[in-house]
């Protein structure tokens, strides 16, 4: 019986084992614990490595990257409002879903890593200020978790059958969650540049 | 239930951590908004939102 269960059920016990594991890891403070040992590695980034060299010494170089960025942040918002409002059945109704899901998921996956690399560039800059920043840790959260539940949720979901046969609620449930992840991470990547 | 209709793993699974998510999210906006409000009063020392806009 528990056995059935573990196998029928192996994502969703993996989804609350980690979801456990967390809220753990809060209460035992580990977060808080870490958090100190983390400056050293980001003024390491700043000081001794050639992208914080560069990113402090060429705004030139700094402005082009950090626009590259800006790109890849804005495909990646187009993207997920693409897909997400298609699959709320907001717009490009009459092209099935499963076709702009699994189109704009490879070019997802290029802005994403685009978008990754010129960041670390971008943050490694500036590394002493953003590890003060509230903002920038909320930012990298959004940015793990969106990217978790595209690639481990979300997608595996949309890839394993028609979405007609999917329970229509639970992919406007994850179109909504998913445009709020990837709003929080834009907003707060705003924000860094606001601070 | 029949068969067809039963909700799969890989659907509780996107189920639960949509509405985990969510909830997380929507918690972080709603305590930055009260947060903002209470900047606003600190500074203006009210903060009437639906109100005479000349009080500022």
């Amino acid at each position: 019986m528990f056995s059935t269960i573990l196998s029928q059920y192996k994502t969703t016990l993996t989804v609350f084992l980690v979801l456990l594991v967390i809220v753990g890891l809060e209460v035992l403070q580990v977060r808080a614990a870490i958090y100190p040992s983390l400056l050293p590695a980001f003024e390491w980034l700043k000081n001794s490595t050639p992208l914080g060299y560069i990113g402090t010494t060429y705004g030139s170089i700094y402005a082009t990257v950090q626009a590259m960025h800006l790109l890849a942040m804005g495909t990646l918002g187009g993207l997920v409002l693409t897909t997400d409002l298609r699959l709320l059945g907001v717009m490009f109704r009459s092209t099935p879903s499963e076709v702009i899901s699994n189109g704009t998921h490879k070019a997802f996956k290029v802005a994403l890593i685009v978008a990754v690399l010129t960041g670390i560039f971008c943050a490694a800059g500036v590394a002493d200020k953003v590890y003060y920043m509230p903002v920038f840790w909320v930012k990298m959260l959004a940015l793990a978790a969106g990217a978790a539940f595209v690639f481990l949720v979300k997608q595996p979901l949309l890839n394993s059958k028609p979405h007609s046969e999917i329970n229509p609620w639970i992919i406007r449930g994850m179109a909504i969650t998913s445009i709020l992840v990837w709003f929080t991470v834009a907003a707060s990547g705003r924000w860094i540049g606001f601070s | 239930m029949s068969d067809d209709k039963k909700i799969g793993d890989k659907e509780l699974a996107a189920i639960s951590v949509s509405v985990i998510l969510f909830s997380g999210l929507m918690f972080h906006w709603v305590a930055e908004l009260i947060s903002t409000l209470d900047l606003l009063e600190l500074a203006y020392g009210t903060v009437k939102l639906f109100n005479n806009p000349l009080v500022f």
